[in-house]
């Protein structure tokens, strides 16, 4: 008799996967488009849009087609919450990639969660965002993922002792971010001499960067968001400062080498995805991403090109515009190929695969060995 | 507190100057502030707006166009003057004719300031700019050799420009014909009608000091900071506001002193206390408030009465 209904449920949902997929589905993006953290939303939406082209111009979902919705939240909780509620209720979207930062995740996803819509962050790296529900997926590898292997890397080549910390205590990002560093160093058996913060807004970073340097540290470890991360590299440099640098996820962009100059020479980070990745699809990517903008992508853009061809073959899978069936169907996936290497969806909707440490040379990022 | 850190010379002169430069920019951002505050007894909220907006004429004139920074600094001043200017006549006059309230000013100068930033987002875009080093050696010079006392050639720049303006504009703002005349409007816009002088023009004159001086504040603050783009007037706003009403409202010379005195309780909060860096602005708005409650007119102010 089990047998009997699963094989029939297995028949209809053949049947139905071969006819329930609407002519467009909608799919929204929630990003930070204007204001300090622009960048990143920026680089996202260039690799959402990059994907949205060769999905609907492969024929990947048949004669379906994904329209795209992309909508500012601009880095702020509570347009964040508006934006989701659009999106949710006005668009009727089967499912949400964004929003760009972690500490406006930790405002919308709920609101998603809650209307059983799923969600992709494609650039949340804080712990305990896929905590907020069944409901919530990221493919940027969490904080935890990178750092440690990062760190252990950087202490075993430089032989650190002591190391110093200072990251941005008015986000939460960056407030989780030096908590992985301080529990890494720990790991790996360095001395943490100084910890210090600064808060949004702030342009002088001076007062804190010499109080560590008092310390003499042999490493200094930063938390910063793109719209800092430029100061307080040259600040570090400034008051002289010449000891290894690892830099957390917000330096992980090219703006940072670009704007930083000398400054950013030899900034270590370690990175979910690094131009050097030689994967096929990484470099199809590359290749394609020079193409249609000219330049070279960014992390973000990579993890966001790779979010929504995702999503795109989790309707394929699911044969279905229907959320909860993207939702399983994207929790459903395991080994496939993709622009960051070989995915996975672990059981707790977080990605795995492979990381790169990559360190600043000339004026470009390289392997860091 | 940090014992060993105490005891450190080095590090407390370190300490003194990067609180006074860190001051002087709260300083050099509050003096046109104050002076639109003593003349118009209105709080110019666009003030901020002017500031990013020369601080951006100063980036394309020095980084994009290339000239150095003295032009930066002459061509940053005239294009806060204009917009100074431009100000007064879009945004305050109309509204003035129609015998408006300091209220209805304040909120019109909200209106300009978010139009201003607007356009300049339209404009620059979202993304931060930074002078190339070529500007302003960003390279500081080390007393004592490496480890030593540490100064920036921004540091120098500001620290002398304020404490210079400090003292010319208290001298042309006592001394000169144009000078009594804003103190005159400062004190009483109806006396100073009955007496014959020429009202409007003096405001005119206040704002093209006052836009010129957030000109020269913006390439300032940009060259020590390093960080130009739209929102960058905001941060600062709030600590102008703080120093205008400690250094006693309209009073230039107090807005750098008080800026001074800011910038030095910040820094020391941050070297000294554990955890500082979190609590600095609590500290630094704990002690505005003690000095308010023992002068409520501020540092150098003087009760509205007797002012001017």
């Amino acid at each position: 008799m089990k047998r009997i209904i699963v094989a029939s449920l297995a028949a209809a949902l053949a049947v139905s996967s071969a006819v329930a997929l609407p002519a467009t589905i909608k799919i929204g993006a929630a990003e930070t488009l204007t204001g300090d953290n622009s960048s990143y939303g920026i680089s996202i939406k260039k690799g959402l849009e990059l994907a949205l082209q060769e999905i609907n111009g492969s024929k990947f979902l048949g004669s379906s087609k994904i329209d795209l919705i992309v909508m500012d939240e601009k880095a702020d909780k509570q347009e964040g919450i508006s934006v989701f509620n659009k999106l949710i209720n006005d668009e009727k979207v089967s499912l949400i990639i964004g929003p760009t930062l972690s500490s406006t995740a930790f405002a919308a996803d709920p609101v998603a969660q809650q209307a059983g819509v799923p969600v992709l962050g494609t650039s949340t790296t804080a712990s305990g965002i896929t905590d907020m529900g069944d409901f919530i997926f990221r493919d940027s590898l969490p904080q935890s993922a990178v750092i440690p292997g990062t760190i252990n890397k950087v202490v075993a080549k430089y032989g650190v002792k002591k190391a110093a910390l200072l990251y941005e205590s008015t986000n939460e990002y960056s407030k989780s971010e030096a908590g992985v560093f301080k529990s890494a160093l720990e790991q790996a058996g360095v001395q943490l001499v100084g910890s210090e913060s600064y808060q949004k807004g702030d342009s002088d970073f001076r007062t804190q960067l010499q109080k560590l340097s008092q310390k003499r540290p042999d490493l200094y470890v930063f938390a910063s968001l793109i719209g800092e991360a430029v100061p307080v590299l040259q600040q570090a440099r400034e008051i002289g400062i010449t000891q290894p640098i690892v830099g957390g996820n917000g330096f992980n962009n090219p703006a940072v080498i670009k704007n930083g100059g000398d400054a950013a020479e030899g900034l270590i980070i370690g990175a979910s995805w690094s131009i050097t990745n030689d994967d096929p699809k990484s470099v199809a990517f590359v290749k394609a991403y020079n193409a249609k903008y000219g330049n070279n992508p960014d992390q973000f853009a990579a993890q966001a090109y790779t979010g929504l061809w995702l999503v795109a073959t989790a309707i394929k899978n699911a044969g279905s515009a229907d959320r909860v069936a993207i939702k399983n169907a994207l929790g459903a996936i395991r080994d496939i190929d993709t622009a960051l290497g070989k995915f996975s969806f672990d059981d707790h909707r977080d990605p795995h695969h492979e990381n790169a440490v990559v360190v600043v040379k000339n004026g470009a990022y390289v392997l860091f060995k | 507190m940090d014992l060993s850190l105490l005891t450190d010379p080095v590090f407390l002169a370190q300490n003194i100057v990067d609180g006074l430069s860190r001051g002087a920019l709260y300083g050099v951002f509050a003096m046109g502030f104050t002076l639109i505050f003593g003349v118009l007894d209105i709080v110019n909220l666009a003030h901020a707006a002017t500031f990013m907006w020369c601080a951006f004429v100063g980036w394309l004139v020095m980084a994009v166009g290339g000239l150095p920074l003295p032009i930066g600094l002459v061509a940053a001043t005239l294009a806060g003057s204009l917009l100074g200017v431009g100000l007064e006549f879009l945004a305050f006059r109309p509204i003035r004719k129609e015998g408006a309230d300091r209220l209805s000013s304040m909120i019109s100068s909200i209106g300009a300031s978010l139009i201003m930033v607007s356009i300049a987002e339209a404009v620059f875009g979202v993304s931060t700019r930074r002078f190339p080093s070529k500007v302003l050696d960003p390279r500081p010079f080390f007393i004592g050799g490496t480890g030593g006392l540490r100064i920036s050639r921004a540091q120098i720049l500001i620290l002398v420009a304020s404490t210079l303006l400090m003292i010319v504009l208290g001298w042309f703002i006592r001394k000169t014909r144009t000078g009594k005349a804003i103190r005159a409007v400062s004190a009483s816009t109806k006396a100073s009608l009955l007496l014959g002088i020429n009202v409007n023009g003096v405001i005119v004159r206040t704002f093209v000091i006052a836009g010129g001086l957030a000109g020269m504040a913006g390439v300032l603050v940009a060259l020590l900071t390093n960080y130009i783009s739209p929102p960058m007037g905001s941060t600062v706003e709030l600590r102008g506001l703080a120093v205008i009403i400690l250094g006693g409202m309209g009073n230039m010379e107090g807005a750098i002193l008080a800026g001074f005195l800011l910038g030095l309780v910040e820094t020391f909060t941050i070297a000294y206390v554990p955890g500082g860096s979190d609590i600095k602005d609590a500290i630094a708005f704990l002690v505005l408030f003690f000095i308010l409650l023992v002068k409520p007119e501020g540092l150098l102010g003087k009760k509205k009465a007797d002012r001017a």
